[in-house]
């Protein structure tokens, strides 16, 4: 039913790039239309029924309701880990890391390399300064202070260490929540009357909510926001105190996972005093008249690795079959800047080496365990519906023994053949619609819900999120048309034997 | 009569039902005697009450108010449980619509009751080849209710009824769903049960040839008893 | 037992109706078994060893973890000052380093299928450190003892898991170059001198390379780069995992090493295996939860739903038959036992059936392929044919016990009393 090739947004978004799912919702809504207004079935016998046995109603839409609303749930959680890497990454941006590595972590870059980068032809610059920030990335472990049972117990922190924190969020497209303020250059202040110092931070949105939940009752009950950590309050890491001076506005990105801080601070603190990262702006209008050739060349170069891989599988068979690689065209002026400048970087840049990627495709391609996870879960999806399909299938045998003589009776009426399997497939899909409502309506219920989860691209790297649950239209679009499919499934078989009955045999 | 002959007894019986709101009264002060070997048909126009007596002389109900009681035992004063063990052992019961299970052989059928009863599988085996033969179905063993004929299958129904050797047969219209013939044939075999086994029977009917097998004809309106013709 | 023909002639009547009900059984137990094998599992290597446990010595702070290679000796001595007599050490140890590179020269077709992962590690530890592999008898684990003595006549040597092996189409005996990405500009030359053991197929994936080769390595880059070391030089050691008698050992060497000066810069921290892994996997708990909380009972639930529903309409249908038998004297526990007993046996039955052939399917494959953490495979433990039995049997009981009751309650007098 779905196509399981990586997809960038989630593959059953309901738009025009997946005709798939739109297809399937027209033409099941048109079929039944057609069923309703056009075909002499007579329905409301069906409906009647449905109503009479309501017991048995109930309890065979009440499977469907429990596998859509599975479905529903799990899908949720998918979304929610596709809308993190998707919305992720400002289009104009490149990042650049040091040659070779795949994951921030990894990366080590010298502060030559940024100097000389940011006198480059493609970066974009605003009042004269070069829209580069340049930025340490360093996951640590943090234990959560008297856990609760069967919570976590320690919690895995992004901290980004960075050199001027008001150029970051330009690049970023970060935004200081009202109230809040960046750190001060030093990115520590005293705390405390025997002269500690509190090293300054700004929180993303998220894991300033995910901080506050450690507060304990009585802090809480004073402090000025009780979702999340405000200004001015503190906590502990790698043995020392941080305070809050700020908090950015929620993007629903990963960057709302992030913790912000003087670069000097944590690379001392933590003995890593190289960068790892440098995010650039790319000028949108970098290399303008070279756009068409730049796409015309990119797409030869992917052809040509086809061809050659393909020719390499005809003499080797035991090679992965070959995929052609698709070259988007890029949506924005920004977009294309950053395409140029990153191919710049990569082909034509010689005084360091780097291993520059467009952001957007940087997050995106953190999608390897969102697939897997997807894959799985549709996999025991499918195999719960079709326990949906059977029990259907069951109702449906019993209804229509128990109705031999109805139908007898509306054979001699004139019904035709047709117009009994319609009708009671209509029955069956009916049930499904059923309670494939409510399945959807109670999964509905989880939006909105925080779940923790990782997203990597592969060995080694591996991002620790805290995403929202989401449901959307196309997740409740699939849900019923789960429904529907088994509903039709397993009205099928049924409505086929009561439509061979003849007049005499139901009679009899 | 003296009391020895007293197969069935019923004092002073009344009996009522709700239906949905209303309370009606369907048997009133009832009294009736069937003596032990007496074949008595019950018979009645509609709403008039037989079927209800029937129930309570066979033990699947308890009057409202009065006696019944059935070689001696009071049943109307038994509980449920008394009266499940009390209906195997003492009551065979036939029906119009015969109500054998569709899913066991003819042999199975018989044999049913019998498992209710502390009997090895080989006296069982002996009981149920007996009763099939009485009725003349020995070679019908292992035919389920769907291949046999509607006389057919009332045979098996009253071999059900005697393979528990019961002293009293009960039987609903057992003749209201069989052709001429077949009817005839089951009505021989019920005077059969009588003559030979010594069995009390008790038939409700419309059939005025079923009647006409009866000792006695008792008839019922609106919940007493009208008349009593001798047949 | 003499009733049991009742319940089988029924079972038998509506043979569409048993067949899809066991369907529907068949299929709910498969995925919740599934579910199960990979949870239990998961489960396990949380548990709390009590005596024979290992700890893992790591960095306080950070991911990755990432100490100076000077602190394996004092570690594996478990941190004991030279003259204490008091103090305790552990029974063995095992250092890992972790050296990430591609048998791809060229970066622009470098891709997850040339990517090569090794440990840098003691290859004598293999034997009797790592986990699973230090169960194994000596004859399950000839291979890899065999590969170990090779090892020190081939200093440059690795020891390659069988499906990395494959996955690279070389064998036993090959060289291969890796040209490193963790470690920029430190390429190796590795000659494979042997594998793993199939079972456990945790580490078929996996390689091994020599701790002292690798630190010769370093210091050849050093030497050859103006007597600079490289940058990763004070970075090379992952993890250590140390051989604790028991908790009491446990809790001492932990004392020792937190408190010992030696392990300032970074700082370290120790935890027990279990640990350390239940950390590791903190990030798949909510997936997890919902997965053990709401879709397995999900999937019970709506078999039970199912269950009833076709018990439900059967014995609606025999309202009439139970009737009857109550008239010839039938208990009315008895006709409920009747109900239950065809639903338990249909359950029960497909229940078991089901879990069997996962087990046998599943199992056969090599097991369950979903990579989790370093859980390459799920294999489908023989406890599945009583989860299987007991979910049927289960799910059957709660499907049942509705209609059975009313079954039991069929009022004789009414079914038969007609207003006529």
């Amino acid at each position: 039913m779905l196509l399981l090739t990586p997809f960038a947004a989630a593959p059953w978004a309901l738009s025009t790039d997946s005709p798939i799912l739109l297809g399937a919702v027209s033409f099941v809504a048109l079929l039944l239309l057609v069923i309703i207004f056009i075909g002499k079935v007579p329905l409301s016998y069906n409906l009647m029924n449905l109503r009479v046995r309501w017991m048995t109603t109930l309890m065979t839409a009440g499977a469907f309701t429990l596998v859509v609303w599975v479905q529903t749930f799990m899908l949720a959680f998918v979304n929610g880990m596709y809308a993190m890497t998707d919305s992720t990454g400002q289009p104009g941006n490149i990042l650049i890391l040091s040659e070779g590595s795949t994951d921030e972590t990894f990366s080590n870059l010298g502060f030559a390399d940024a100097t000389d980068l940011e006198t480059q032809e493609g970066v974009l610059k605003v009042d004269g300064k070069a829209l580069v920030s340049r930025e340490t990335y360093l996951n640590v472990v943090q234990p959560i202070p008297d856990p609760k049972p069967g919570r976590p117990m320690r919690r895995f922190l992004q901290v980004r260490g960075v050199d001027e924190p008001s150029l970051s969020a330009q690049v970023h497209g970060m935004k200081l929540q009202a109230g809040s303020e960046w750190f001060t250059d030093a990115g520590v202040r005293e705390v405390g009357k025997t002269g500690e110092t509190a090293i300054e931070v700004v929180l993303g949105d998220g894991i300033a909510r995910d901080l506050g939940a450690d507060r304990k009752r009585d802090v809480l009950a004073l402090a000025k926001n009780n979702s999340r950590l405000d200004v001015g309050e503190m906590f502990d890491v790698g043995g020392r105190q941080w305070v809050v001076t700020g908090v950015m506005e929620p993007t629903g990105s990963l960057y709302d996972s992030e913790i912000w801080t003087k670069q000097s601070q944590i690379g001392a603190l933590f003995g890593k005093p190289n960068y790892t990262t440098f995010a650039v702006r790319a000028d949108p209008d970098f290399r303008k008249d070279q756009r068409e050739s730049f796409l015309e060349s990119r797409r030869q170069k992917a052809e040509e690795a086809y061809r050659k891989a393909l020719a390499e599988r005809e003499a080797d068979p035991t090679l992965p079959k070959p995929t052609l690689e698709v070259i988007k065209r890029p949506t924005s002026d920004d977009a294309w800047g950053a395409e140029l400048l990153r191919d710049y970087f990569a082909n034509e840049y010689t005084k360091s080496r780097f291993s520059p990627q467009v952001e957007t495709t940087f997050f995106s391609a953190m999608t390897a365990t969102n697939l897997q996870f997807l894959i799985a879960i549709l996999f025991l999806c499918f195999i719960m519906s079709l326990g949906g399909v059977f029990g259907v299938m069951n109702t449906m045998f019993a209804a229509i023994t128990q109705r031999t003589k109805d139908i007898g009776v509306m054979r001699l009426l004139g019904y035709k053949r047709w117009q009994i399997l319609v009708s009671f497939l209509f029955e069956s899909v009916m049930l499904a619609i059923l309670g494939g409502l409510v399945g959807c309506a109670l999964g509905s219920l989880v939006d909105g819900y925080t779940a923790s989860s990782v997203v990597s691209g592969g060995p080694g790297g591996g991002k620790f999120i805290v995403l929202r649950m989401t449901v959307d239209f196309s997740t409740l679009a699939m849900g019923m048309l789960l429904a529907v499919v088994m509903g039709f499934l397993g009205g099928l078989i049924p409505s086929l034997s009561a439509m061979r009955l003849t007049a005499l045999e139901a009679l009899r | 009569m003296s009391n020895a002959e007293k197969c069935v007894e019923v004092r002073n019986v009344h009996k009522s039902f709700r239906r949905g709101s209303e309370v009606v009264d369907v048997l009133n002060g009832l009294n009736l005697e069937v003596a032990e070997r007496e074949f008595v048909s019950l018979m009645g126009p509609s709403g008039s009450g037989k079927t209800t007596l029937l129930n309570l002389i066979a033990g699947l109900d308890q009057p409202s108010e009065g006696d019944v009681i059935v070689r001696g035992e009071h049943i109307s004063k038994m509980t449920e449980s008394q009266l499940a063990t009390w209906r195997t052992r003492t009551i065979g019961f036939v029906f119009q619509f015969y109500n054998l299970l569709p899913v066991l052989t003819a042999y199975r059928n018989v044999e049913l009751p019998l498992l209710l009863l502390p009997l090895s599988a080989s006296e069982r085996k002996r009981q149920v080849t007996t009763a099939l033969d009485i009725v003349g179905l020995s070679d019908r063993l292992h035919h389920r209710p769907g291949q046999l004929s509607g006389g057919q299958q009332q045979r098996v129904g009253i071999a059900r009824a005697i393979v528990t050797d019961p002293a009293l047969i009960v039987a609903d219209e057992p003749t209201g769903a069989l052709d001429f013939k077949s009817a005839d044939e089951i009505l021989n075999l019920l005077g059969e049960l009588r003559n030979t086994l010594n069995k009390t029977i008790i038939i409700v009917t419309h059939d005025p040839r079923a009647a006409a097998r009866a000792d006695r004809e008792v008839h019922l309106d609106k919940g007493q008893l009208v008349t009593t013709a001798q047949g | 037992m003499k009733y049991l023909f009742l319940v089988l002639e029924n079972i038998r009547r509506n043979k569409t109706r048993s067949i899809l009900t066991g369907l529907v059984t068949m299929v709910m137990v498969l995925v919740v078994t599934l579910v199960f094998t990979v949870l239990t599992a998961l489960d396990k290597s949380m548990v709390e060893k009590q005596s024979n446990l290992k700890a893992i010595v790591t960095e306080k702070w950070q991911i990755p973890s990432m100490m100076p290679y000077s602190y394996a000796s004092a570690l594996s001595e478990g941190g004991a000052a030279p003259d204490d007599p008091d103090a305790a050490r552990p029974e063995d140890y095992m250092s890992w380093g972790f050296f990430v590179g591609s048998t791809e020269e060229n970066p622009a077709k470098r891709s997850f299928e040339n990517l090569f992962f090794s440990f840098i590690m003691e290859p004598e530890k293999a034997r009797t450190m790592l986990d699973e592999v230090d169960g194994l008898s000596d004859e399950e684990a000839l291979p890899l003892t065999t590969a170990i003595q090779r090892m020190k006549d081939v200093p440059n040597g690795v020891i390659v898991g069988q499906e990395r092996l494959d996955k690279m189409k070389k064998r036993v005996g090959d060289r291969i170059t890796v040209f490193g990405r963790n470690y920029r500009d430190m390429n190796l030359e590795l000659e494979i001198v042997g594998t793993f053991p199939r079972e456990p197929a945790r580490y078929a994936d996996s390689s091994v390379i020599s701790r002292d080769y690798f630190n010769r390595q370093l210091d050849a880059y050093q030497q050859s780069h103006n007597n600079k070391p490289h940058p990763m030089a004070e970075k090379t050691l992952g993890l250590v995992w140390l051989r604790l008698k028991d908790r009491k050992a446990f809790n001492k060497v932990s004392g020792q090493i937190l408190a010992s000066p030696s392990f300032t810069n970074p700082p370290v921290k120790i935890e027990t295996s279990s640990t350390g892994i239940g950390g590791f996997l903190e990030a798949w708990r909510d997936i997890i939860w919902g997965v053990r909380w709401l879709m397995a009972p999900a999937c019970l639930l709506t078999l039970s739903l199912v269950i009833s529903n076709a018990i439900s309409i059967s014995v609606r249908e025999r309202q009439l038959e139970f009737a009857v038998m109550k008239v010839l004297g039938f208990r009315p526990n008895q006709i409920l036992m009747l109900v239950l007993a065809e639903a338990l046996l249909i359950g029960t039955v497909s229940g078991l059936l089901s879990a069997g052939l996962t087990y046998l399917v599943v199992n056969g494959m090599g097991g369950l392929p979903f990579r989790i953490a370093f859980f390459p495979k799920f294999a489908v433990p023989l406890d599945a044919l009583w989860w299987g039995a007991g979910m049927g049997a289960l799910t059957a009981y709660m499907g049942s016990v509705g209609p059975a009751r009313r079954a039991r309650s069929v009022k004789v007098a009414e079914v038969f009393a007609r207003v006529t």
